[in-house]
């Protein structure tokens, strides 16, 4: 028992002496359930979704229309998007012409859309149109999309039917005929219920019979049966809404699902293993390797260098290993997309290399490095969308996620593998993960040079 | 050949060296022998070009050494203290690698590869990973890496620590003959055997200074006595170390006595007291002082950090 009690002793004493340690032991945890709580709303005022960028056009020119989109504005699940920015940064409404050009950019400012179409009211069926637009390249925030826009639109189609029906009867009657018909029924209305006659009739004449607001009265009440109702009247009305659905980006992908995940994991697999790999500089330090190389007519600098350029062509290998392996298994389309994805493995490698060597540039230690890993990576992945999409977390959070590598890397994975953008389009995303590169290595030279891994 | 002028270095509040000049000609096999912490590393990295110096001035033939003279490196070959060799790699590849750096290739380098692992009886071994050898096997081959590009100056930093006496002695030959071929070595070492054996100077360095410096016979000299005496510590010969203790220097350790008469005292009169108090020869040693007692007597003995 002696001995167990004093080997145990020994642990605990090693693992107080590092600092790095002690620190991540108690900060990792707490980073963790802080993002994971944040996700799924524990002790959240707002949660849910926030803040999905969502373009909407009104081509109607129906004020139930705006109203609408008043509506969308008001949920703050959504960040409605009406005005296109032009290069001298004057804005215009927005047209549905700008929609799928600006949803298959690189970097699009939204992967969702819906257009409220000319013929939103047709005077030919009895019924509505809309046009729904949609980059679903992540199943998840695509279907909290889908859920929200049914809620909101549902609840403002009785007006909108009642015009639809307005319409119609116009067509059939004629104008006059209609006129007709509808003052003598707001005068049954008036003189059977009450009211004011010549408002019964203004009503009647826009459409609204008030069920939209009975509705809306009745979801206001609050509670889940209120709810529950409302969506079952959803549910008649879907019968009568035709939305005409669009998939703008990734509409030719076979295997959907799993193209849409591959690159989030492929940068998690990366950043572990160039994490670990970057620890070989401890390795040789701790060997006396760097005094016998800096003993020659070798430099520092080219010490990393070569340290960079073989963590860069390790990971571009296992990234086309882990993506030929994805193709081969999971049915993702990689084999014609070789090339470009090839030089996107090679600009997230390199932002991956650099992580690496920045971790073991800052830690004192491998041990301390592979904490510090361990933390940044789940953050990291965390923050930068590759668990779940980043609209699940709070909007100060969401500021953070275009600052990580992960975020880009997997713009760049999507960019060729759903988006099926060509070389130009790729090369916003290929010069943010060059800059990222860039900085990351002139603080881990700097670092280096300072610290005392060459000493 | 080396010239280091006035060099200081500190880490902190610690001098680590402290105004140390000191000048090396070719084919010099000289030692640089000192406690831990004595001052031996940092010369060795200051010479290697490992570090800077806060003040002071290092050359290699006249050209400046410093951490940013590439040529000057060319002419310098380390052998650390540690294995300073990629474990998984066979010898071989260690060695190419190595002399690749220094500019080595093709023919001339697989010749020198060839040539070196004979000389350190590793060739039948060479396409084995070199975390299979023994740790001599690697003492050896660690040493080898350093001479590839056939330096003029080479640093041995302690090239012999948990080496068999096999190895060591290998060891001990090639250098030797390498020495005998003109090459300059500095060894850095706290064995005394070693440096008595190998070197032709040698330097005792502690808390960054170099304390004393010559061939063995000259450091020998600086000791205040040129033989030490022994004899057993017993009621019988306690008159006889009373009898002495005036002339020189009487320490007693593990029960005997060990004297150190002073130069002008005549052994003569040591054994005329001995015989006088019936006490036979036998039990008398007499030893020369070795490199040990130089380097304790400048040192002491108190034990270092």
């Amino acid at each position: 028992m002696r001995p167990l009690l004093a080997l145990l002793r020994k642990d605990f004493l090693n693992f107080f002496r590092s600092k790095a340690a002690v620190s991540l032991t108690f900060l990792t945890p707490f980073a963790m359930i802080y993002l994971f709580g944040q996700i799924f709303g524990v002790n959240r005022k707002d949660s849910g979704p926030s803040g999905i960028p969502l373009a909407v056009v009104n081509a109607s020119g129906n004020p139930a229309g705006d109203r609408l989109i008043a509506a969308l504005r008001n949920e703050r699940s959504f960040r409605v998007v009406t005005e296109y920015v032009l290069p001298d940064k004057s804005r215009r409404p927005l047209t549905e012409a700008d929609l799928k050009p600006l949803m298959q950019k690189p970097g699009a400012d939204f992967r969702f859309a819906v257009v409220l179409p000319a013929d939103l009211v047709s005077d030919s069926s009895f019924g509505l149109h809309l046009k729904f637009l949609s980059n679903p390249r992540n199943e998840i925030e695509t279907q909290t999309v889908n859920g929200l826009l049914q809620k909101t639109i549902f609840s403002h189609v009785p007006e909108l039917l009642g015009q639809s029906l307005q319409a119609r009867a116009k067509k059939f009657l004629g104008e006059a005929r209609l006129d007709q018909f509808n003052r003598a029924l707001a005068g049954v209305v008036s003189s059977s219920f009450g009211g004011d006659r010549a408002e019964i009739d203004r009503q009647l004449a826009a459409g609204d019979f008030g069920i939209g607001e009975l509705m809306r009265g009745r979801r206001g009440t609050g509670g889940a049966a209120a709810d529950g109702k409302a969506e079952s009247g959803g549910d008649v009305f879907s019968q009568l809404v035709r939305i005409e659905t669009e998939q703008v980006v990734g509409a030719k992908v076979r295997s959907p699902q799993a193209t849409g995940l591959v690159g989030g994991w492929a940068i998690q697999f990366l950043l572990f293993a160039l994490s670990a790999s970057a620890t070989s500089l401890f390795r040789e330090r701790d060997a006396g390797l760097f005094q016998r190389l800096l003993a020659s007519p070798v430099t520092r600098a080219q010490i990393l260098w070569s340290k960079f350029l073989y963590g860069v062509a390790l990971g571009v290998v296992q990234l086309l290993v882990l993506f030929v392996a994805a193709g081969s298994l999971l049915g993702i389309e990689v084999l014609p997309y070789l090339p470009l994805l090839t030089l996107v493995c090679l600009f997230a490698a390199a932002a991956c290399t650099s992580f690496g060597m920045l971790l073991a540039a800052i830690s004192s230690s491998p041990e301390a490095a592979s904490g510090l890993a361990t933390f940044l990576i789940m953050l990291m992945s965390g923050i930068g969308g590759a668990w779940f999409p980043i609209s699940l977390l709070p909007e100060f959070i969401q500021q953070f996620s275009r600052l990580t590598l992960v975020y880009w890397s997997m713009e760049g994975f999507s960019g060729v593998l759903w988006a099926r953008h060509g070389l130009l389009q790729l090369l916003p995303t290929l010069g943010i993960l060059a800059g990222i590169t860039a900085i990351v290595m002139t603080i881990a030279v700097w670092r280096f040079n300072r610290g005392k891994i060459f000493g | 050949m080396l010239q280091l002028r006035s060099v200081t270095k500190r880490y902190g509040a610690l001098v680590a060296l402290h105004d140390v000049s000191l000048d090396l000609a070719p084919g010099e096999f000289f030692g640089l022998l000192g406690p831990n912490g004595a001052g031996k590393s940092t010369t060795m990295a200051l010479i290697a070009g490992l570090r800077e110096p806060d003040s002071g001035t290092l050359a290699l033939d006249g050209q400046p050494l410093s951490a940013a003279s590439s040529t000057a490196r060319l002419a310098l070959g380390l052998v650390p203290q540690h294995i300073a060799l990629y474990p998984e790699l066979s010898a071989e590849q260690n060695l190419r690698i190595f002399g690749e750096l220094y500019g080595l290739h093709g023919r001339e380098l697989r010749a020198r590869i060839d040539d070196a692992l004979t000389a350190v009886q590793l060739h039948e071994r060479r396409r084995e990973p070199i975390k299979q050898y023994s740790g001599g096997m690697q003492r050896r081959l660690n040493l080898v890496a350093a001479l590839l590009h056939r330096p003029k100056l080479l640093l041995c930093d302690e090239p012999t620590v948990g080496v068999d006496p096999q190895s060591r002695l290998a060891i001990f030959e090639y250098l030797e003959r390498c020495n005998r071929e003109g090459l300059t070595i500095i060894y850095s070492t706290h064995y005394m055997e070693e440096a008595t054996r190998l070197c032709s100077r040698i330097g005792i360095i502690d808390q960054g200074r170099i304390l004393a410096l010559g061939s063995l016979e000259e450091l020998l000299q600086r000791l205040p006595f040129e033989e030490e005496i022994r004899f057993p510590a017993t009621p019988a010969t306690d008159p006889l170390a009373d009898q002495i203790r005036p002339h020189g220097e009487l320490t007693t350790l593990d029960h005997q006595h060990r004297f150190r008469p002073r130069p002008d005292f005549r052994l003569s009169a040591f054994f005329a007291a001995a015989e006088a108090l019936g006490l036979p020869p036998r039990l008398f040693t007499s030893q020369r002082p070795t490199l040990e007692a130089v380097f304790l007597h400048l040192t002491g003995r108190n034990l270092r950090e």
